[in-house]
């Protein structure tokens, strides 16, 4: 049953997801996007079940529905290191990560409510031949979760709520591998699928006169693929050192997440709010590829990420033109996990300045058509993924907008 | 209004920009003048590679790349006496499968077959000036011998007249502004390559004069250049690739034999698992003896002699295939002395450096370029041939940039290296 629903949203859209810190997506709901992504402490919409379970039985609605996408343009740009004059860029395929979230107040104290989101991805693409290839080529990577929530409002001011987690990964990236036949070089294809369960956990306190403090969890998950496909290309004579079909064990961890945030309605026109984000990176140590079948050329490969915890800062505000046009606006600043001696190309994430801007229009009292745009700047760096020796200047832009609904009654 | 002017703003955001830009590096000559560049040398210079000089070894000699590199700061020509294929003279090797005498099939360097072009075996003197005077061979006293075309086909090929000209004067008939010089190699490696039977060492006080007067006529005009060191022959795999004691004994008849058989040597003894193998030594009682640790065995050894005909066991190796203690401590020293020498005249006449030595003694336990690991063992390491003495592609692109990044620093120069994997390694079938 839950296979079917899985592969039914993997026909409906096509995901490859991407940038923000690391491989983590922010992207989870077009009026958070247009206020530079905070949500703890917001209680609008079902949205509330994924970015702080702890605010759903606030929402001001019965019942509430809303889904959208946007669509990730990101473009990296690399400088080699030393006197060089080579330049490559990347040539992405555009990631579309989104969301689907429904709840409904069971009892006016009792919420529940399914979000289906895609909280991490990275969809890369550096150019044909670059002078990375053996580190990293292309990698398409991405998480759908699904969560099931229930939140409780305990009085007028303090409500809690959980939800159950399952994120479903898969996998798909290729390096070139330093063997060179007559005609192409060797490589190497890694592909596989994998689950695992988390939960995510907040509470949310309202003065009931404008000010509302959130505080949410969400919890690592482990994504370890015991027998992802590795398909290996290489010249004939060397057919027996790398079996064309073998199989590797590969874990990447979707790490934690603990936010805060506090939001005030400043009068009817105008609400400002601010979050913090700390993700658990550091969780990221060690990229390890376990081959099955080892032989003398093709050994099992432990590469260090060393990923640092990081500290995200958001702010915005929302303010109503009249009850039809809400504008938006926000921006957030977001510090690379990426140790700087291990800054690999294939997630090459910056220290990023975002920039966002936003609307909704409701055209009708209870749907609302809501439009985000995202701007983020990876700030250039001088970086090296030092046990490879392969360093440069790494730059990025990515323009991200986005189309949602919601109807709530 | 304010949605209109938010629904212009949102595409021309989207528009705006769309690619990151990062500043270019600005190459610059620094101090130097590259407008005329010449590089004088032996089979390294040249391009030389797996074991024959050819028409794509030559395109991927370091100082091809480094030409096109100082292209950015000022070089317009540099123009090399390229073969008319890919076969030179002939000797070319390349990676295939080969049937020992055992029939076992396995894969290592087999000649390239085929017939070279004639064209390679006439002379080329009036497509030149070449800028690429590296002549295979060519020991440091070579380079200033007038006729040296008579005896080098490598140099009669391009000399300008064969039976009177000179690689230096044919390369200061150029008024070269900026030389390369690696020379010397060949003075230790023909005592090396021979196993100490063939050519004696090049004294280093010959080797000192007649560096001196190279450089005295490259210099003499002001131009500047870069020189290189010789590498030691602990970081070439013509001279590691084969263990002195990769005899390996397993079955105690066997060991029983071969004891039985040398019991009037009491020198030489087996015993289960890896042996030193027996070697002729005239020094030695019987004028044998096996190899100790420290001692090597040459890349042209044949190993069918081994397999098949009990060489190293039933009858000693050859002289002339593998380097004592003694031997390579001569070469050590003659190493030492000459890189001596070398660096003192780059210091006096203010030489950028390329210090090959260093570099190679480092790569035996991996340098990592473009994120890519690099080591001196033989076909799989990635830096030499497939002659296990001479470069691959990518070794002459590290070896360009050690000369470039050398120049830079000696003359406030910024030219960009290049990216050592845009050039082939070895090529398997």
């Amino acid at each position: 049953m839950k296979k079917i629903f899985f592969i039914v949203f993997l026909v409906l859209m096509a995901v490859n997801t991407s940038f923000a810190g690391g491989y983590q997506v922010g992207l989870h709901g077009q009026k958070q996007i247009g206020m530079g992504l905070i949500g703890t402490s917001l209680t609008m919409d079902a949205s509330a079940g994924f970015y702080n379970p702890g605010g759903l039985a606030m929402m001001p609605y019965q019942f509430s529905f809303l889904g959208g996408a946007s669509a990730i343009n990101g473009f990296t740009k690399f400088q080699m290191q030393g006197p060089s004059l080579y330049q490559a860029d990347t040539d992405n395929p555009m990631g579309t990560p989104f969301y689907f979230y429904g709840a409904g107040m069971v009892t006016n104290r009792l919420a529940v409510g399914l979000a289906v989101n895609t909280p991490f991805g990275n969809s890369l693409a550096w150019e044909d031949n670059w002078a990375g290839r053996y580190l990293i080529e292309d990698i398409t990577m991405m998480a759908i979760t699904f969560q099931p929530t229930v939140s409780y409002r305990i009085n007028d001011f303090l409500s809690f709520g959980a939800g159950l987690v399952y994120a479903f990964g898969s996998v798909n990236m290729n390096r070139a591998l330093p063997v060179q036949g007559p005609e192409s070089e060797g490589n190497i294809n890694i592909s596989g699928e994998t689950g695992n369960f988390g939960f995510n956990a907040g509470v949310m306190y309202s003065d009931r006169e404008g000010l509302n403090i959130g505080l949410s969890y969400r919890s690592l998950i482990n994504m370890e693929m015991d027998e992802a496909d590795a398909l290996f290309s290489v010249p004939q004579s060397l057919s027996t050192s790398f079996p064309a079909e073998n199989k590797v064990a590969v874990t990447l961890p979707l790490p934690a997440n603990l936010d805060f945030g506090i939001s005030y309605q400043v009068n009817r026109e105008l609400m400002i709010g601010m979050a913090l984000n700390y993700v658990f990176w550091s969780e990221y140590d060690t990229l390890g590829f376990d081959f099955l079948n080892n032989t003398a050329s093709l050994q099992d490969s432990y590469s260090p990420r060393e990923y640092v915890n990081t500290l995200i800062f958001r702010v915005g505000g929302q303010y109503m033109v009249n009850p039809v046009l809400y504008l938006r606006a926000g921006a957030y600043f977001d510090p690379s996990p990426v140790n700087d001696n291990y800054f690999s190309p294939e997630t090459p994430s910056l220290d990023n300045l975002a920039f966002t801007t936003g609307l909704s229009f409701l055209p009708m009292e209870n749907l609302s058509i809501d439009l985000s745009f995202l701007f983020i700047m990876g700030l250039e760096k001088e970086v090296t993924y030092a046990p490879d020796n392969f360093g440069g200047t790494y730059k990025s832009r990515v323009y991200i907008p986005g189309l949602g609904v919601s109807y709530n009654f | 209004m304010k949605i209109r002017t938010l629904l212009l703003i949102l595409p021309a955001l989207l528009l705006w920009a769309c690619e990151p830009e990062i500043d270019q590096f600005e190459p610059s000559a620094g101090e130097a003048d590259f407008s005329v560049f010449v590089s004088v040398g032996n089979s390294l210079t040249a391009g030389f590679a797996d074991g024959e000089l050819y028409r794509y070894s030559q395109e991927n000699s370091f100082p091809n790349i480094m030409a096109r590199q100082l292209g950015y700061v000022g070089n317009e020509i540099f123009r090399q006496p390229l073969m008319k294929d890919d076969l030179g003279f002939g000797n070319r090797l390349v990676l295939g499968m080969a049937e020992d005498c055992q029939g076992n099939e396995s894969l290592g360097p087999v000649p390239a077959g085929g017939t070279p072009d004639p064209g390679n075996f006439e002379s080329i003197a009036e497509d030149g000036p070449f800028h690429n005077l590296g002549v295979p061979g060519a020991k440091t006293s070579h380079l200033l011998a007038a006729g040296y075309g008579v005896l080098n086909p490598y140099y009669g090929r391009f000399a300008t007249n064969p039976s009177t000209s000179s690689v230096i004067g044919q390369t200061m008939a150029l008024d070269p502004s900026f030389f390369t010089l690696w020379i010397g190699n060949n003075d230790i490696l023909g005592f090396a390559m021979g196993g100490g039977e063939g050519e004696p060492i090049t004294p280093p006080e010959d080797f000192q004069n007649y560096y001196g007067l190279l450089l005295s006529q490259l210099t003499a005009n002001g131009a500047r250049g870069a020189v290189a060191n010789i590498p030691d022959i602990a970081s070439i795999p013509f001279f590691n690739t084969f263990p002195y004691n990769a005899l390996v004994l397993t079955s105690q008849p066997l060991i029983d034999m071969l004891n039985e058989a040398y019991n009037e040597l009491d020198h030489i003894s087996f015993s289960f698992g890896p042996n030193g193998f027996v070697v002729s030594d005239p020094g030695a009682p019987g004028g044998m003896r096996q190899l100790v640790a420290g001692e090597k065995l040459l890349l042209s050894l044949p190993m069918d002699k081994i397999r098949c005909e009990g060489w190293g066991s039933q009858a000693p190796i050859p002289a002339e295939y593998y380097l004592s203690l003694g031997q390579l401590s001569q070469i050590e020293d003659a190493v030492e002395s000459y890189n001596a020498i070398i660096a003192q005249y780059a210091k006096d006449l203010d030489l950028a450096l390329a210090d090959a030595n260093t570099m190679l003694k480092n790569a035996k336990t991996g340098i990592y370029f473009d994120g890519l690991e690099f080591n001196t063992a033989f076909v799989t390491g990635g830096v030499f041939s497939l002659d296990g003495v001479h470069l691959s592609p990518r070794g002459n692109a590290i070896v360009a940039n050690l000369f470039l990044e050398a120049i830079n620093e000696q003359y406030n120069a910024s030219i960009p290296l290049v990216s050592v994997t845009k050039f082939d390694g070895i090529i398997f079938p």
